[in-house]
């Protein structure tokens, strides 16, 4: 029975293990109980200390409850004594007020015995002390302390004569300051003005006081607008009279303001300038007002306009409605006096917004209510009388203006001159200084919107009435001197008829296109200079413009700046006249001198050739006489433009003759010098690569001059060697074909 | 600002129709064949010539009778009851997408009193550069304003120069109408628009009855005609090599449009 066996010797296996658990056990159980047992005696001594710490926790708990009652009872008595000081202050507070009700009782006794000394010994600072001490008083705390008191009677009845006093006093100050007034007694009045706000009459003072200033205001303008009337015609400021009278009214109004607003802000407070001056603003419109018409009247503004817009409508209708018209020059004096006029209304107004604007600010706390004050104040200002006059006088500068710059560009283009030492004619410079004398001069005005008015102006006259001059200039043509003959002869004719075969008749007319051209050029440079000045003038003038001003202003200025794009088309215009009347009858000619040459050559014709004259000289020579004889007359710019229309014409031309040529190899070569010697010709005579345009030719050259028909695979493909073509497949082969010693089959196989 | 991206409801991609088609001159119904080409070769591509497409619109009329109040609603969704007058000339600027392809709407907004007469005219006068359109705005409830609407039209004609603007006749204040009041204020408006040979609108800055809707009508209009002379100004010159004729170009020169 091995299992069994197996089984006991496991069994006696584990009985081992567990009597050996047993014993680490029982080992551990007696350390554990040693421990105890050491620990024992401490134990002991532990509980015989504590058995006698237990009659003392008892006395520490009895006292504790001692404490306890205690604190209860100071709370208590604290509360009670915060209660009492609770009531000691109320009553304190009742006793000050109560002192303060004696005191106003007995200022009211002694206010009332002074009010009345003081009226009868006309103190009135003194008495309205007293009033103004009487109504700084609560009323109705007045009548109630009134009728506790025992004589009820007295101080009702001081209080009666103070009210009475007060009424007084009101009347005899209202009185005294309009005799003042009428005596014009500068210190009484003033003193006065300082009595009123005690009364509390802030409103009949600042009205009163106003109503004065007003008077002298109104008194002064009137003098100052009788001397303006008065002054003789010699007078070197009788130009502008007017804007002298209106400086000097705004000057007054704007010192009387300043002068009279700390005295209003000390004795009334902040925050009632504005009131102020609602009412000199009356008193301003007024006597704006008349300055305006007597101005109109003066100037006799009304007539002018009227024959403005009757030679405005006769233009419209004829050409020739050559009535009576007024001469800029005249009219010129009479614009700047507007600008002024209205430059200085403009300054005004600004003045007195900053002013109000900033006493509104600091007077009324209350954002709402400060808001509201400034609306209706920007309001009344906005419809007053000044404000409508100034829009007035902008729109009769810009009728005025309008004309002036029309008229002076007009005789600009009359009086046109050429000055033989410049490519342009007096008629840009001319032109350009009207335009930009009358842009600074609305620019002084100081009105954004009187600014895009004229800038469009500007716009419309430069665009239209300008640019019409310029291109019907160039309508005419250049006479090009190389007509054929029976366009010669009819010219001949015609000329002999009218009797004027003048030979310089053309050259006239070749200098006046000429000039057109070159101004039209310098015009596009002026636009651009103008525009740039302008913007930074008007910055500077106007600080304060915002986004959406900003962009009105640049779209106006957008506007005058495409007038290049005008004057473009048009310098485009004349170079397209230029290449048809001078380029094309000459150039053709001189290039189809390449057919005179055979271009097969053997080595021999070839040194030949070479030491002769070649066709690339003759013509680069023909060339640079034409060139030179437009170098010096046209602007740089023109220059360029009219190279580039000669290059396009050659490289064309030359095209063409060469597919009416046959060559040889040698005769490749010699094209392909030829061609790089004219294109670097063309590109030293100008400022502006060429290269572009003779891509073509020089491609061409190439394949003229390659050595076998295959070497066309070096050029051609998409492999790093080659080029970018400007020539299709099939003319590049045609070119091929062209070669002699090439076989047309190989060149037909080509796959390209 | 102007590279926002426009709003849906300014995005285009149908012609708009006149609000009656008796009461307009303008008989054009749908975009030319050129500009849809040319609107769709440009959608392929990338944008490459951003250059800014602008028409000028001026509003014009008499002393309140709105003309404030439709830009405000048109630009700003906002209506305010209380009047303030336009001193001189206010200017808004709207982006429209039109089949893809921006566009721009100058909108200058007159005053109606005369001593800001002159201010006004200035801009009709320059105003050949762009395609440029008028609107006379009157007031529905008020006949008289009905009447100055041909004044304005002179004073815009005789100023314009020999450009044809397109010009708008737009009636406002139609909630203020009903029923029979309204329909005989029309009957007149659209004799006087159709005399002026103008396109008549009625409109609503209080609800915005008609308002998006006539902005939408001027910028399609304008923006056909702007690619248009586009197209002919921007054809490649050939250079031929017979004599250059000049013909072809002359009617160039003339063309009105020279910014867009």
């Amino acid at each position: 029975m091995p299992a069994k066996e197996k089984s006991l010797e496991e069994m006696q296996e584990d009985i081992l293990a567990q009597l050996q658990q047993l014993k680490i056990e029982e080992e551990l159980l007696q350390d554990e109980m040693n421990n105890i047992l050491t620990q024992a005696p401490f134990l002991n001594e532990k509980i015989k200390n504590l058995k006698k710490l237990l009659p003392s926790l008892k006395i520490i708990e009895n006292e504790a409850v001692d404490l306890v009652h205690t604190i209860n009872d100071i709370s208590e008595s604290s509360e009670q004594i915060s209660g009492k000081i609770r009531a000691l202050d109320s009553a304190r507070s009742r006793v000050d007020e109560c002192q303060g009700r004696v005191c106003d009782l007995i200022d009211l006794e002694i206010c009332s015995q002074g009010v009345q000394t003081a009226i009868l010994d006309a103190d009135y600072e003194k008495g309205a002390a007293h009033v103004h001490r009487f109504l700084s008083m609560d009323q109705f705390l007045l009548q109630k302390t009134a009728t506790d008191v025992e004589n009820v009677s007295n101080t009702l009845k001081s209080v009666r004569t103070l009210e009475d006093a007060a009424s007084q006093l009101r009347s005899i100050v209202e009185h005294k300051f309009t005799e003042a007034v009428r005596n014009e007694d500068l210190v009484s009045i003033e003193r006065f003005f300082k009595i009123f706000p005690l009364l509390g009459m802030h409103d009949v003072g600042i009205k009163e006081f106003c109503m004065y200033l007003r008077g002298k205001v109104a008194f002064a303008a009137e003098k100052n607008l009788k001397t303006a009337i008065t002054t003789p015609l010699s007078d070197k400021r009788q130009s502008v009279i007017f804007a002298d009278t209106l400086t000097l009214l705004f000057e007054g109004l704007a010192k009387v303001v300043d002068v009279h607003q700390p005295l209003v802000e000390t004795y009334y407070g902040p925050g009632r300038l504005f009131t102020a001056v609602n009412i000199l603003q009356k008193e301003c419109d007024i006597q704006v007002r008349r300055i305006f018409n007597e101005w109109m009247k003066s100037r006799q503004i009304t007539t002018k306009m009227q024959q403005i817009n009757e030679t405005n409508k006769m233009s419209a209708n004829s050409s020739f409605g050559k009535l009576e018209r007024i001469d800029p020059k005249d009219l010129d004096i009479l614009i700047g006096e507007i600008t002024l006029m209205h430059y200085r209304s403009e300054l005004y107004v600004r003045f007195i917004h900053r002013k109000v604007l900033a006493d509104i600010d600091v007077g009324i706390p209350d954002v709402k209510n400060r808001d509201d004050a400034m609306n209706s104040f920007s309001n009344s200002m906005k419809c007053s009388e000044l404000a409508q006059l100034k829009h007035e006088l902008l729109s009769h500068y810009l009728r005025l203006e309008q004309y002036f710059m029309e008229e002076s560009i007009n005789k600009a283009v009359a009086m046109d001159f050429v000055d033989s030492a410049q490519q342009t004619s007096s008629m840009v410079d001319d032109t350009f200084f009207i335009v930009k004398k009358c842009i600074r001069r609305s620019i002084s005005t100081g009105n954004l919107d009187g600014i895009c008015a004229i800038i469009n102006t500007a716009c419309g006259v430069l665009e239209n009435d300008f640019c019409d001059v310029l291109r019907s200039k160039l309508k005419q043509g250049y006479p090009s001197g190389y007509l054929d003959l029976t366009q010669a002869y009819n010219v001949l004719q015609s000329s002999i008829q009218q009797g004027r075969l003048q030979s310089g008749d053309t050259e006239q007319s070749r200098t006046a296109f000429i000039v057109a051209l070159n101004n039209a050029d310098s015009c596009t440079e002026y636009v651009d200079a103008l525009c740039e000045s302008v913007l930074k003038e008007i910055e500077q003038a106007l600080p304060g413009m915002n986004a959406n001003e900003h962009g009105k202003l640049e779209s106006c200025l957008s506007g005058l700046s495409s007038v290049t794009s005008n004057l473009k088309d048009i310098i485009d215009y004349g170079i397209q006249q230029l290449r048809s009347s001078v380029i094309k009858p000459r150039v053709n000619p001189w290039v189809d001198a390449f057919l005179n040459i055979s271009h097969q050559f053997t080595e021999e014709e070839l040194s030949v050739y070479e030491a002769g004259e070649t066709f690339v000289q003759t013509l680069i020579m023909n060339l640079e006489s034409l060139l030179s004889s437009f170098r010096d007359v046209l602007t740089e710019s023109n220059f360029d433009a009219f190279v580039s229309a000669l290059t396009t014409e050659v490289t064309q031309r030359l095209e063409k003759v060469i597919l009416k040529s046959s060559f040889n190899g040698l005769g490749g070569l010699i094209l392909d010098k030829e061609v790089r010697s004219l294109a670097s010709y063309i590109t030293a005579a100008t400022s502006w690569s060429v290269r572009d345009k003779f891509a073509r030719l020089t491609q061409i050259a190439t394949v003229l001059n390659l050595e076998q028909v295959s070497e066309i695979t070096d050029y051609w493909g998409s492999h790093d060697g080659a080029l970018t073509w400007r020539l299709t497949p099939s003319e590049l082969k045609s070119f091929m074909l062209l070669r002699t010693d090439f076989k047309s089959e190989d060149v037909k196989r080509l796959k390209l | 600002m102007l590279n926002d991206v426009t709003p849906k409801n300014r995005q285009l991609t149908n012609f708009v129709k006149p609000y009656e088609i008796f009461s307009t001159p303008y008989y054009k119904l749908d975009f030319s064949e050129i500009t849809k080409t040319f609107c769709e070769s440009r959608n392929c591509k990338a944008d490459s010539t951003s250059s800014l497409r602008v028409c000028k619109v001026i509003i014009v009329g008499d002393v309140s009778v709105g003309k404030t109040s439709i830009v405000n609603r048109f630009c700003r969704k906002m209506f305010d009851t209380s009047y303030k007058a336009t001193i001189g000339v206010d200017f808004e600027m709207e982006r429209f997408s039109i089949l893809g392809i921006p566009y721009n709407l100058q909108i200058w907004d007159t005053a109606g009193q005369e001593r800001f007469r002159s201010i006004a005219q200035s801009y009709y006068r320059n105003s050949h550069v762009f395609i440029a359109v008028v609107i006379i705005v009157f007031d529905l409830s008020k006949p008289d304003t009905l009447l100055n609407t041909r004044k304005w039209f002179f004073d815009a004609m005789n100023t314009c120069g020999d450009m044809l603007p397109y010009v708008f006749v737009v009636g406002t204040k139609k909630d203020l109408l009903g029923g029979f009041a309204y329909k005989t204020a029309e009957l007149n408006a659209v004799n006087v628009a159709k005399s002026l040979n103008a396109e008549y609108w009625p409109v609503s800055s209080k609800n915005g009855e008609n308002i998006d809707l006539l902005f939408a009508r001027i910028a399609a209009l304008t923006f056909d005609d702007c690619i248009k002379n586009e197209k002919a100004r921007s054809r490649p010159i050939t250079i031929s090599n017979d004599i250059v004729s000049f013909k072809g170009r002359k009617g160039v020169y003339n063309s009105k449009c020279v910014n867009c």
